[in-house]
């Protein structure tokens, strides 16, 4: 993993590409617009976050890199190929609510993809309890999700994403529905996961602070259409920290981030 | 004393009466004759009880084959097709509340007072409850469930099997058990009606010549009749959902 971890500073290059993209699409014969003139470059091994207000297409643009919707224009290239279909090879979803199978305990849900691709049970049960490990739950394999907090259930979410090693992971706002003490620990979870798996990683969010806290770079999105307005650098050094978040950069990289969605957009009048 | 015990007590109780009730002569042993005299009769005429349970046994098996595989069949279709489902549930489910004994004459005319007809009413009569319970359980699956299963690259027939069929089967086993049920009480009233054989045609035969005591005895076999079956639905469901603890965390119940 080190040695992944070193390539990714080496290489650069693209691992997602989103070409001209753009959405229509139709309700009760109404065409409406809902995604805009999008064009994107993730490169390999980086965090971004797309953030944006509700209703701006955010979670529909990943739903697309995830091959689990159909654009209706432009193209989305992971890994140099278009991403028309899910695949498990390629992209790791992890979803907002943790969509654990009840029925399974929860070392059987982080190798439920495995079982899918017909790998034999015990190096299924092997791969799984490393990514449990991974992701602090070593020990809560044999618990089922009605036994797991939420934030445990996430946990276990993030290692079935990871389980197929996708160089992408895509995450829709997983820790939404979390409280913000787990959700704080979520997040430092979550990067130290990224830096010990050299992951590009597209999370979808709409809190201002956690954007800035885990990106490289924030995408910011604006409502009607949802199109792009600002792409952010953020170069506060890692391991980024708790007491990052009351610097000055911080702050002011918060505040451009809200200013940008709060103004109304050109043909927007709300 | 714990629930359990006082129901065994309770029960005790009333199988004390029963026998002591109808010697003192404070019930008329027409209504309600002794347990004693009852077992002695049931003992005594054992064969001919044997017999006639077997033909409800044998009916009953062979329509809870037809109302619980049909029901599920046509359940699974109603509830993953929404087309079909806007189009036929309504008329399922005022079926469902229709009387359908009044269907049982016309049965008889069609197929005869043998076997057939009881099996054919008993599937119709358990046929509705399961189908509108599994087409309930299939349309209750949490949809993002699916999309996860999709976004991991399942196929629609590893979907199908890994997460539609777990996901309905609690469901489709309570309907099970509901259905099973009211095929017991299918097989059992058509006995009663017209036939010429099985426990619903001898208790309906005893009582017409006021033989109380082997008409209790053809009640209690229906009693038992249904209670074994749920046991088994019951162990059944047990059986499916053993490694899913309660999605409802357990919690002491609030003291009023």
């Amino acid at each position: 993993m080190k040695q992944a971890l070193s390539e990714r500073a080496v290489t650069e290059r693209p691992m997602i590409e989103v070409i001209g993209l753009g959405h229509t699409y139709e309700s009760r014969g109404v065409a409406s617009r809902a995604l805009e003139d999008i064009a994107l470059t993730v490169q390999a091994g980086r965090f971004t976050v797309i953030v944006g207000p509700s209703g701006c297409g955010k979670s529909s643009l990943l739903m697309m890199m995830a091959g689990l919707r159909r654009q209706t224009e432009g193209t989305i290239l992971v890994d140099g190929r278009p991403m028309l279909d899910p695949d498990p090879d390629r992209v790791g979803v992890v979803f907002q609510d943790a969509n654990l199978f009840p029925w399974l305990s929860a070392i059987d849900n982080v190798a439920f993809p495995l079982m899918l691709r017909g790998l034999g049970r015990s190096e299924r049960l092997d791969r799984a309890s490393a990514m449990l490990e991974l992701v602090g739950l070593g020990h809560a394999g044999a618990r089922y999700p009605s036994e797991l907090s939420g934030g445990m259930k996430q946990r276990v979410s993030i290692a079935r994403g990871l389980v197929q090693d996708p160089p992408v992971l895509l995450m829709d706002e997983p820790f939404a529905a979390l409280d913000e003490q787990t959700r704080m620990t979520m997040g430092e979870e979550l990067l130290r996961i990224w830096s010990q798996t050299s992951k590009t990683v597209v999370f979808v969010t709409h809190s201002l602070s956690e954007a800035v806290y885990l990106a490289d770079e924030v995408l910011v999105m604006s409502a009607h259409p949802g199109r792009i307005i600002d792409r952010i650098e953020v170069e506060l050094p890692r391991p980024r920290t708790y007491e990052m978040m009351a610097t000055a950069t911080f702050g002011q990289l918060r505040d451009r981030i809200w200013r940008q969605i709060r103004s109304p957009q050109p043909g927007n009048p709300a | 004393m714990s629930p359990s015990a006082i129901r065994w007590l309770i029960g005790g109780i009333l199988l004390v009466l029963w026998e002591v009730l109808p010697r003192a002569g404070l019930v008329p042993q027409l209504f309600l004759p002794a347990l004693s005299q009852t077992i002695a009769v049931a003992i005594a005429d054992w064969r001919i009880f044997a017999e006639a349970l077997a033909v409800t046994l044998s009916e009953a098996a062979v329509a809870l084959v037809f109302a619980c595989g049909g029901g599920i069949l046509a359940g699974a279709l109603l509830g993953s097709v929404a087309r079909l489902r806007g189009l036929l549930l309504p008329v399922v489910s005022s079926l469902y509340a229709v009387p359908l004994v009044v269907l049982y004459p016309v049965f008889t005319a069609w197929f005869g007072i043998g076997a057939q007809s009881k099996i054919a009413f008993a599937s119709l009569y358990g046929f509705f409850p399961t189908l509108l319970g599994t087409a309930a359980g299939i349309q209750t699956i949490d949809a993002q469930l699916l999309v996860t299963a999709r976004s991991m690259g399942a196929t629609l027939s590893q979907r199908l099997r890994h997460v539609v069929l777990p996901a309905a089967i609690p469901t489709v086993i309570a309907s099970l058990r509901l259905g099973g049920a009211l095929v017991i009480v299918g097989v059992v009233v058509s006995e009663m009606l017209t036939s010429s054989a099985g426990i619903g045609y001898l208790i309906t035969s005893y009582r017409t010549v006021l033989d109380s005591p082997r008409v209790y005895v053809g009640i209690l076999l229906v009693l038992l009749l249904g209670v074994l079956l749920d046991l088994g639905m019951r162990l059944l469901e047990h059986a499916a959902t053993r490694h899913r603890p309660s999605a409802v965390p357990r919690r002491a119940a609030p003291a009023i």
